[in-house]
């Protein structure tokens, strides 16, 4: 027991003397005696030496209050030649930070003057990092917890290899000069403008908020996104959302590797406040130097007032409002809404005058933002579309097929086509012989002629005439189906409802579907039960107005009674249900889509409510 | 004053004298040479009377403790010294705290060593107490006359948990808030308290402010204190029911009893403590006053030997191999310190402190069960467990075979929660889904 | 005990080996208590602090005129530009510590009337010493720098 006693205390003095000698080996110190070391060899006077070699390494530090929190950078304990022109060819970290005019740097008496001086900015308001640290990898924010590692140069570990290889560039330091030179022209933030008019060239504002420039109620808020997130996220987010949010419906944009750099540099600047908002006036770059851009706002009046047709403003507006990065207008294609090209053939004035005030009102589940734009825009930009009215030349089918449905409905007729995964309800998808031979032609016919209700199938009896049409179908049949059409079968189902609409019959019904129904069309009936994530095609949405109104009670009949083949929907007729709850189950149905007009009208007025406090 | 002038030739001497008298004051024995020396050593020094002038050979035996207990008190003692260091630095608000973890790994001197050794400690001293409950349960320790010690020792275990589960949120860090978010949610479960509970104990409805301050006074001042006192009545009381625990048939040998009217003659020269003389025949010592009527006069037992210096070097030398062990991990290995707080960002999965995933585990399948019902049965269990078992068979031996089946039932039940622990810490993914953590 | 002599025997021969053993382990014991008490001075002397620091930059030389004598008081010094010499004076009054004011003859005390020469020597009133000086030094960028922790001998002057 006395040896072993003998034995750990002996460990523990070493150990102890490991913890002293560890405590007084830091980085920062020998870095500090290295830069003395360096700096001796360049003293010209005998006082300079003397000074030099009675210096002893300390912790520098510059404590900056003035941008909203209190920083504490001790950068310099490190960098300690940050501030000496001998060192301006150094090595890092005993380098002297670059002197740029175009930062403000003045060269003065043969001396550069710094305009950011680090006394009064310390380091970390410009490049991040993590002020108090005192190692590479505390300091520089390399290990992955740390929120603001050293912005373009610091990339951590866990960070997406693909957009990591971007991440390394100064540049992004810009998100960073915002925060001061808030005003919207500033020429040392290129990128951040740039960013900006991407913001708004590419849509983004539709969807997104952003306090002060956008009100889009679709996306996330973005207001604050720069504190929120770091480069790495918001570059490999914005090119596949779905990498990160499997449920996100934000469009997949094609953007060049400059664009991505610009949105990620400018979402970086968002911080939900600048630090002009604290009392930061004199920091301020001069800004009467730079020349005031006006916004030139009458410029723009006056060009629209040129446009003399309210369909010629119309279509500045469609421009303006960036509706092409989503949408399809002749040549132009954002890939995510649908061809616009027809829409005089296709819709009415009122339709899209209501369709424009609230998507949703027409197409229940559009993922369409309501932009909120006066009334007298949207029937300049209806104006437009109603000229659309050229017909497509003759095509044959299979071209016919490509031109007008691929979009959504696939090459392949698979109902994967590019804008497929935007649309709810989902297209069709017309592979499924199962579901195409099950039903009549004329009922198919009738879905492309009149187009399907609620949903984004739009009517295309103008633009195609009835051998077109027979033609597509005929097309589809033999090249998707694949299935010989046999004769149907006529089932036993009444025409008309045999249970007279009353509430109690309703209720009969309601307590039915509470039953049976909700594990795929949902406790609300929106069609989003827990198991309709694993369904294809998704169950449909009982409150889609639109779609319910439009189809008779024989087929709703039909398709509780008897399933609808090719899809998950069962014969519930084998289930046990009567003809008669079948009626109550449709009797309920129907008293979820009553409210129809008075809806529509209520959003309308919703939406004109939000206008006028918005303008207020 | 007339004094001083009679006694002037002396004070040379009282010069010259000053340092060993200075010694002599504080250290009233000389380094003792003979056995009487040895035990007045023990029985007049307040650090060293807590122990027994003699003490059993068996007791020594690092098998037969392991040292558990003792390693627990040290650890306590590394904790409340770095702690207090510790509290020289640290600002208990949200805006300050996270800060200042910074400020210990960067600018303070030993301010990571510190640290370091803090949050080692406490994680080391969880483990500890639990194991040094385990082994009193296996040698059968908690048995009469120890009912009570076990009891405070359940205490000692609870104050312990809560001390380093306080101690968990002040960093400040993602990981201090939302363990301490899941760890007071579970308490929010307890059955009609658990909300008040809650509230109290974060004295708002969500960790903040004001839960930082009260886990902070909490963490510094109430559990310690209270830790303190009843670690000194557990000690105290392992003195007065017996020294630690030894099987029945050595007793048997040793140890005569002598009647109360005995005791009462025998019990007056206490004053005098200890009486040795050279004839080994004639050696006795007073043990102490047990349970009951008795005094116990015996012949001095064979088998033991004097505190000073065999059970004060083993003493020394398991304080130094602690310190040895948490300095060497605090060398190599730094404490968490993850991304400052976000409220808005919770880690998926948000997990409790180690000690509590085998709890939160059990939550996962069944919130008021989980959290709740089953730590309280066991709770229970352990709190009733010395008196229902009354039985003096299989104690002082480990795994004894009179003692199977409450063995096997007791090692259940922490190889349980040993698994437990350890699927919640290692094998549960985001959405606490199962994962391979190889 | 027939073996207590033995055992004796034996103890008498152990000595040696347990002297130095308990050499060893008090020294280890010891000297790591030592070690922890200087850890626990280090870290109980602030390297950084947080208040007014003791070490600052004042400005460029060239921001002072010649022969100009400009008290900059958040800072409680006084620099004095004399020529090509440069030099930064306490303006606490050594006293009771009050802010002393530049004069035409030196600085005055406006608390208890000490009076000090332009170069800070006690010239009246109830001031025990002179005034501090502290080291003027020019950082490579050109600044200056002034270390209130240095102090440095009356009339020692950095040329700029």
């Amino acid at each position: 027991m006395r040896a072993a006693l003998a034995v750990v205390s002996v460990v523990l003095l070493a150990g102890s003397g490991a913890v002293v000698y560890k405590n007084f080996q830091s980085d920062w110190q020998s870095t500090q005696k290295s830069y003395f070391k360096q700096a001796l060899v360049q003293v010209k006077t005998p006082a300079e030496r003397a000074a030099l070699e009675a210096r002893q390494p300390r912790i520098e530090q510059t404590i900056v209050t003035a941008f909203g929190t209190q920083r504490v950078d001790r950068c310099e304990s490190c960098h300690i030649a940050a501030d000496d022109p001998k060192f301006a060819a150094g090595k890092e970290p005993l380098r002297a930070h670059p002197y740029s005019s175009a930062m403000g740097d003045v060269f003065k008496n043969g001396r550069w003057e710094r305009r950011h001086k680090f006394t009064d900015f310390g380091c970390t308001a410009c490049h991040d990092g993590q002020g108090r640290g005192l190692d590479t990898e505390d300091a520089h924010g390399v290990a992955s917890e740390w929120p603001e590692p050293l912005l373009g140069y610091v990339v951590q570990a866990d960070w997406d290899k693909n957009a990591s290889k971007h991440l390394r560039d100064k540049d992004f330091i810009e998100a960073n000069c915002v925060q001061c030179h808030t005003d919207k022209n500033f020429t040392g933030a290129a990128w951040v403008n740039r960013g900006r008019d991407l913001y708004f060239s590419k849509g983004c504002f539709g969807c997104h908020k952003i306090e002060g420039l956008s009100s889009g109620s679709l996306g996330a808020e973005l207001t604050a996104e720069g504190t929120l997130r770091k480069v790495d996220f918001l570059w490999a987010h914005t090119v596949n959302p779905r990498d990160f949010t499997p449920t996100s419906i934000m469009p997949q944009f094609k953007l060049s590797n400059d664009e991505l750099k610009a949105l990620t540099i400018f979402l970086k600047s968002l911080r939900g406040k600048t630090n002009a908002e604290a009392p930061t006036d004199r920091y301020k770059m001069d800004v009467s130097t730079t020349p005031p851009v006006p916004l030139s706002v009458a410029e723009v009046d006056a060009q629209f007032k040129a446009a003399s047709t309210p369909a010629a403003r119309g279509e500045q507006l469609l421009h303006g409002y960036a509706c092409i990065s989503c949408h399809k207008l002749s040549d132009q294609d954002g890939g995510i809404s649908p061809d616009l090209s027809y829409e005089g053939l296709i819709r009415d004035h009122d339709w899209l005058m209501a369709h424009f005030r609230d998507p949703k009102s027409r197409i229940p589940d559009s993922n369409m933002p309501a932009f909120g734009l006066p009334d007298a825009d949207f029937n300049d930009m209806s104006a437009f579309l109603l000229t659309r009215t050229t017909q497509p030349p003759a095509m044959t089918p299979a071209e016919t097929f490509k031109t007008l449905c691929a979009r959504c409905h696939g090459e392949n007729g698979d109902g994967k086509g590019t804008s497929a995964i935007y649309l709810d309800p989902a297209p069709r998808n017309l592979t499924n012989a199962e579901f195409l031979i099950s039903k009549p032609e004329s009922r198919f016919l009738t879905s492309i002629r009149q187009g399907v209700g609620g949903t984004s199938m739009p009517p295309w009896g103008k633009v195609l005439n009835d051998d077109q049409i027979k033609g597509v179908f005929d097309y589809i049949a033999t090249n998707f189906a694949h299935q010989q059409r046999h004769e149907i079968k006529p089932r036993k189902v009444p025409d008309t409802n045999p249970v007279a609409f009353s509430p109690a019959s309703a209720a009969r019904g309601q307590a039915i579907f509470l039953q049976r129904c909700i594990g795929c069309h949902g406790r609300k009936a929106d069609g989003k039960g827990p198991n309709s994530v694993d369904i294809s095609p998704r169950p449909r949405n009982l409150r889609n107005s639109a779609f319910i109104n439009s189809v008779g009670d024989r087929r709703l009949m039909e398709s509780i009674l008897y399933g609808i083949e090719g899809t998950p929907m069962p014969s519930w007729i084998d289930y046990g249900l009567s003809q008669d709850e079948v009626g109550d189950i449709v009797n309920f149905i129907r008293s979820l889509n009553t409210g129809t007009a008075t809806k529509a009208q209520a959003s309308a007025s919703n939406t004109g409510g939000t206008n006028g406090s918005i303008n207020n | 004053m007339s004094t001083t002038t009679e006694k002037k030739p002396s004070v040379v001497k009282s010069v010259v004298d000053l340092p060993k008298n200075v010694v002599r004051s504080i250290f009233r024995n000389p380094l003792p040479s003979s056995d009487r020396g040895r035990a007045a050593t023990s029985f007049t020094n307040l650090f060293l009377h807590i122990q027994p002038v003699r003490v059993s050979k068996r007791a020594l035996k690092p098998s037969y403790t392991m040292g558990l207990g003792l390693i627990s008190l040290f650890l306590f003692g590394i904790l409340t010294v770095t702690g207090i260091l510790l509290m020289f630095y640290y600002v208990p608000s949200t805006e300050m705290a996270y800060n200042r973890m910074l400020d210990l790994r960067s600018s303070v001197a030993f301010g990571v060593i510190l640290r370091n050794m803090h949050r080692w400690a406490a994680h080391a001293m969880v483990a500890v107490v639990f194991l040094h409950m385990c082994r009193v349960f296996f040698t059968g320790a908690y048995k009469q006359p120890r009912e009570f010690n076990w009891l405070v020792g359940v205490v000692l275990f609870l104050l312990t948990l809560f001390s380093s589960f306080t101690g968990y949120l002040l960093p400040w860090d993602q990981l201090a808030f939302w363990a301490i978010t899941v760890g007071t949610s579970i308490a929010g479960y307890a059955p009609f308290i658990g909300k008040a509970l809650k509230f109290i104990l974060l004295g708002d409805v969500t960790v903040g402010q004001e839960a930082l301050l009260r886990f902070y006074v909490l963490h510094v001042v109430v559990l310690p204190l209270v830790l303190t006192l009843f670690v000194a009545v557990h000690f105290w009381r392992i003195r007065k029911d017996g020294g630690l625990a030894k099987p029945e048939e050595e007793k048997k040998q040793t140890a005569q009893v002598v009647t109360g009217a005995e005791a009462a003659t025998t019990a007056v020269p206490v004053t005098t403590t200890v009486v040795t003389t050279a004839s080994p025949a004639r050696r006795f010592a007073i043990q102490g006053l047990v349970r009951g009527p008795f005094v116990k006069v015996g012949k001095l037992e064979e088998d033991t030997v004097y505190s000073w210096p065999s059970l004060l070097i083993a003493e020394l030398f398991v304080l130094v191999l602690t310190i040895v062990g948490i300095l060497v991990v605090s060398f190599y290995f730094n404490a968490p310190l993850e991304h400052p707080v976000n409220v808005m960002h919770p880690p998926n999965p948000a997990k409790a402190p180690w000690y509590f995933l085998g709890l939160q585990e059990q939550v996962s399948y069944s919130a008021f069960w989980g959290g709740v019902g089953v730590p309280a049965i066991e709770l229970l269990l352990l709190v009733l467990l010395p008196y229902f078992d009354r039985s003096k068979k299989g104690i002082g031996r480990w795994f004894a075979r009179e003692r199977f089946l409450a063995n096997s039932v007791f090692l259940t039940f922490v190889v349980i929660n040993i698994i437990l622990i350890v699927i919640g810490t290692f094998f549960r993914g985001a959405n606490w889904e199962f994962v391979n953590p190889f | 005990m027939e073996a207590g002599s033995k055992t004796a025997e034996c103890e008498a021969n152990k000595m040696p080996r347990r002297d130095f053993l308990a050499w060893l382990s008090g020294a280890g014991v010891v000297g790591s208590a030592l070690a922890g008490l200087v850890a626990t001075f280090f870290f109980m002397k602030p390297r950084v602090t947080f208040g007014q620091p003791n070490r600052f930059l004042i400005g460029k030389p060239d921001d002072f005129p010649a022969g100009s004598r400009l008290a900059i008081d958040t800072k409680r010094i006084c620099i004095v530009r004399d020529g090509e010499r440069m030099a930064a004076i306490s303006t606490t009054c050594t006293h009771l510590g009050c802010i002393v004011a530049p004069s035409a003859t030196g600085f005055l005390c406006p608390c208890h009337g000490s009076q000090y020469d332009v170069d800070g020597n006690v010239t009246g009133g109830p001031a025990p010493k002179a005034l501090a000086w502290y080291s003027v030094s020019l950082t490579p960028s050109g600044e200056l720098e002034v270390d209130k922790d240095n102090e440095v001998q009356m009339g020692t002057y950095l040329n700029v």
